[in-house]
């Protein structure tokens, strides 16, 4: 017979939470590589533009590019895979899991809703990462992986970009209703930022207003931050923390939208 | 103002599993629960029934912290689901309606991240509830009633001592339900507390030791499923074929109200004792009728019929009546 006496407070959230978080990483990772949709998203079309668009302008520096411009590519698509991963992949995941009744189903069990949010910042990092590593191991034999100038600034453009946009798609996949509009809503944002911030034309390429626009995309800072450096091409410092500012902004805004 | 019972639970005859007094929690405007006070006993089934859009689903909601409330107070297990949700993550299970898994997690995998050190062992519930050789099944590629059986497993993993169903058998074919309800009522008879949100009937009626009725985010009677009948639908009908000059004789049978005859058909209303009486009735005369009739039918009022009575009666006045429904109560 059941007994109704309150729980006794030996079973401390503090022990447990921690071990509810790397649960739900673990399986989200598995998870991962079961989804057709990341896979071909974050890992075969960045690939697959970087080898075409990095062969259409040769390897001369010249007036649009001031450096090898498949080099100047190479080091731009970086920013295509932390956008695809926090525009497309987060937002449409998180996305389905709410449609579907998935979080509330983790959240009767008791989830902490943050430990989900974290979990999926995780996998989006762990997600950005493996598509970079993979971009970089495809143009290594094919236009080569430019020498890295500045590695700090780099590193750190990196780690900024992927915090802005994994907390873009964590704050779309909490505001969007469903996953049919997270995908919609997700790719209207990022084929414009694709094209205007880094993986399109070179700037040199695009009209005045265009060129206007593209300099303030948050995915043109990214690409900016992380090219500049890498390439010698400016220490990117203004674009670094422009868009540290936008991923404090939006970390605090998505943190308040998935613990409530 | 309506003054609400004390928050300990006394008064339900034993110890409270769930304690509700003064729930309201309305969206937008729309009020969907209102004022409602209710305990549950630890032990049994207690199933909470009414129409779609009763406040059912909500107020389980809000015990299992998933909701906010506007107003009340709430102790599960003596704990408040909000505040203390870490705490009763591992004594409450929860089967919750319309939710899902991960479409391509396994069902070993499922098992794996909702288990928490101390859980029982997974073979053992898979076995039990038939899931043993789909440990690497995706959740996507199981039937309905798989997918009900394995969120039977997660909710019983941890040891809880509530368990809630919400709409647990809600698209399963008969064969599926029936598979659940064996597996709901093997849980009765361990003695562990469960709360079964459903409106069918049916599966109340099967299953449950004590039922709440509600409408409009409030409680219109409570108790087992036998007292509800008997208090909103106790009148059984018993008809068949004979003489109309037989009217006068089974209108004085003990407990019949009403006898009639309507081409050459027989109906006879009463309570449900007048059954047995019309029964003795017809065994008396068959040798005078030429045997039991044929088309002899008996209609019995269930818990729907005793539903539908409650549904159709004006609705319940607060101030007469400020009692929580105190399920197994004296």
């Amino acid at each position: 017979m059941a007994t109704t006496a309150p729980a006794t407070g030996t079973r401390a959230p503090r022990t447990r939470v921690p071990s509810v978080t790397r649960r739900l990483i673990s399986t989200e990772l598995r998870l991962l590589l079961r989804e057709p949709m990341t896979l071909t998203f974050v890992f075969v079309f960045p690939v697959v533009t970087m080898l075409i668009i990095g062969g259409a302008f040769g390897t001369e520096p010249d007036e649009a590019f001031p450096v090898n411009p498949s080099h100047w590519y190479v080091a731009a698509y970086l920013a295509t895979v932390i956008g695809s991963t926090g525009l497309v992949m987060v937002p449409v995941h998180l996305a389905a899991y709410r449609e579907r009744g998935v979080l509330r189903r983790f959240a009767a069990a008791g989830f902490p809703r943050w430990s989900f949010a974290l979990s999926q910042l995780v996998v989006g990092a762990v997600t950005t990462l493996l598509g970079i590593t993979t971009l970089l191991l495809v143009a290594e034999p094919v236009y080569g992986v430019p020498t890295v100038e500045d590695l700090p600034r780099t590193l750190a453009g990196i780690a900024a970009g992927m915090l802005l946009f994994l907390a873009l798609g964590t704050l779309l996949g909490s505001l969007l209703p469903s996953a049919r509009a997270a995908q919609a809503v997700g790719l209207m944002l990022f084929v414009p930022s694709f094209l205007l911030g880094g993986g399109g034309p070179p700037p040199a390429a695009m009209t005045d207003v265009l060129s206007s626009i593209a300099e303030w995309t948050p995915l043109s800072l990214v690409t900016d931050s992380i090219r500049d450096p890498w390439l010698g091409l400016g220490d990117g410092t203004s674009d670094l923390l422009t868009v540290c500012a936008m991923a404090v902004v939006a970390l605090a805004l998505s943190a308040r939208r998935t613990s409530l | 103002m309506t003054s609400h019972p004390p928050l300990d639970g006394t008064g339900t005859g034993g110890a409270a599993a769930v304690t509700v007094r003064g729930l309201r929690k309305s969206y937008g405007g729309r009020v969907v629960v209102d004022d409602l006070d209710l305990d549950v006993p630890a032990g049994g089934v207690v199933g909470l029934i009414g129409a779609n859009g009763a406040g059912k689903t909500t107020t389980v909601e809000c015990l299992q912290g998933l909701r906010r409330p506007d107003a009340g107070e709430i102790r599960v297990l003596g704990l408040d689901p909000r505040r203390d949700a870490q705490r009763l993550r591992r004594l409450v299970g929860s089967q919750l309606q319309s939710s899902a898994l991960p479409d391509r997690l396994r069902v070993g995998e499922a098992v794996r991240l909702f288990a928490e050190p101390g859980a029982r062992s997974a073979d053992e519930l898979l076995e039990r509830f038939g899931l043993a050789g789909k440990r690497r099944s995706p959740f996507a590629g199981m039937s309905g009633g798989e997918q009900q059986r394995l969120f039977l497993v997660l909710a019983l993993l941890n040891r809880p001592r509530l368990v809630i169903l919400d709409e647990l058998t809600q698209g399963l074919d008969p064969a599926a339900r029936r598979e659940v309800w064996a597996s709901v009522a093997q849980l009765r008879d361990e003695g562990t507390t469960v709360l079964l949100v459903t409106h069918e009937l049916a599966e109340a009626e099967a299953l449950c030791d004590h039922v709440v009725a509600m409408r409009d985010g409030r409680v219109l009677d409570a108790g087992s499923p036998a007292e509800l009948v008997a208090r909103h639908a106790a009148r059984a009908t018993t008809t068949f074929s004979g003489p109309a000059s037989a009217v006068d004789d089974l209108g004085g049978l003990p407990g019949v109200r009403r006898a009639t005859a309507e081409r050459g058909l027989l109906r006879v209303e009463g309570d449900r004792a007048s059954i047995a009486h019309v029964g003795a009735w017809l065994v008396a005369r068959a040798p005078e009728l030429g045997g039991v009739p044929a088309d002899l039918a008996v209609d019995v009022p269930d818990l729907e019929a005793a539903l539908l009575r409650l549904l159709d009666s004006p609705a319940p006045d607060r101030a007469a009546d400020d009692r929580p429904a105190l399920i197994g109560a004296p």
